[in-house]
């Protein structure tokens, strides 16, 4: 995909597709890598599923159409020197601690970096799309010009918006901008 | 124009399980997800990629084949994959464009 927000896109659909409540997506940069790794507490797939999940050929074959999403990562990871991996526990195995963890590392400096992207909207077109589900979305940027941490938790806002959608058109446009806000710093207004 | 007909006319075979399909019009792409929504059915796809993402979008878009530019090879366990799902593929010596220039004299 010509953007990494888009590929990060198709994964969470995956995850809310297994029924997750809760989605994590945390970015982490550091020197010349960054790790992307979407979590959930979806219903996690069986071992044997797990083992087909990057064959493109295993996924549009079956009836559960899980897509190109995870095969086309995990070449975008690697093309940058990169890997991505795949773990997971079924709800048949564990009742309880059940999910799904998606690791990549791409290597920035690789000139097959694809770009991140707009991640921002990635996010609000998640909220949108499952205002009821949780997402909790973390970006960490560590290098010598500018430490950057961009947080947000929609558990926390459920909880101040006392019953509003997470989906009325203000609220997704109050967390663009409240994360937009996260990217530029602290503002030297005072 | 049959896909067997562009061998020995500057391409050479990789897998040919479907020789006799009919190829109508080009696509050239190397981005897979670009590709899968554009590339239109029958088209030749001409790309440099060549891991088993590139048989599975094939098999999506349902190209007639996949031509390989710049003497790009199938590693082994995609060629077996290629045969399996039925996929053309070629390869050509030259570089995309003038791979696709050598199809338009050939296909009008």
């Amino acid at each position: 995909m010509k953007e990494l927000s888009l590929n990060i896109l198709d994964i969470t659909e995956n995850s809310t597709k297994a029924g997750a409540t809760l989605t994590s997506i945390l970015i982490d940069e550091e020197e010349n890598t960054l790790r992307l790794t979407i979590e959930d507490n979806g219903s996690g797939m069986s071992e044997e599923i797990l083992r087909g999940v990057t064959d493109p050929f295993y996924t549009t074959r079956t009836t559960r159409k899980v897509g190109m999403g995870l095969p086309l990562l995990k070449l975008a990871a690697e093309q940058t020197g990169g890997f991505m991996k795949v773990e997971s526990v079924s709800k048949d195995v564990d009742p309880v601690h059940h999910g799904t963890k998606v690791e990549a590392l791409f290597y920035q400096d690789s000139i097959d970096f694809t770009p991140l992207g707009d991640v921002v909207s990635t996010v609000c077109t998640l909220i949108q799309g499952h205002p009821d589900t949780d997402f909790y979305f973390r970006h960490r940027i560590l290098n010598q010009q500018k430490d950057v941490l961009v947080e947000l938790d929609t558990r926390q806002i459920r909880e101040v918006l006392d019953g509003v959608p997470l989906n009325e058109y203000e609220v997704i446009k109050w967390i663009e901008e409240y994360v937009n806000e996260q990217y530029s710093g602290p503002q030297d207004t005072e | 124009m049959k896909v067997s007909e562009l061998i020995n006319n500057g391409f050479e075979m990789i897998t040919l399980p479907d020789g006799d399909r009919e190829i109508d019009g080009v696509y050239i792409g190397d981005l897979l997800s670009w590709v899968m929504g554009r590339a239109r059915q029958d088209n030749a796809w001409i790309t440099i990629m060549s891991n088993i993402n590139v048989i599975a979008v094939a098999t999506l878009a349902d190209t007639a084949c996949v031509i390989l530019a710049e003497n790009v090879d199938l590693p082994e366990d995609v060629k077996a994959q290629a045969e399996i799902k039925d996929v053309n593929v070629l390869k050509s010596p030259l570089p995309i464009y003038e791979t696709a220039v050598r199809l338009k004299e050939l296909l009008s």
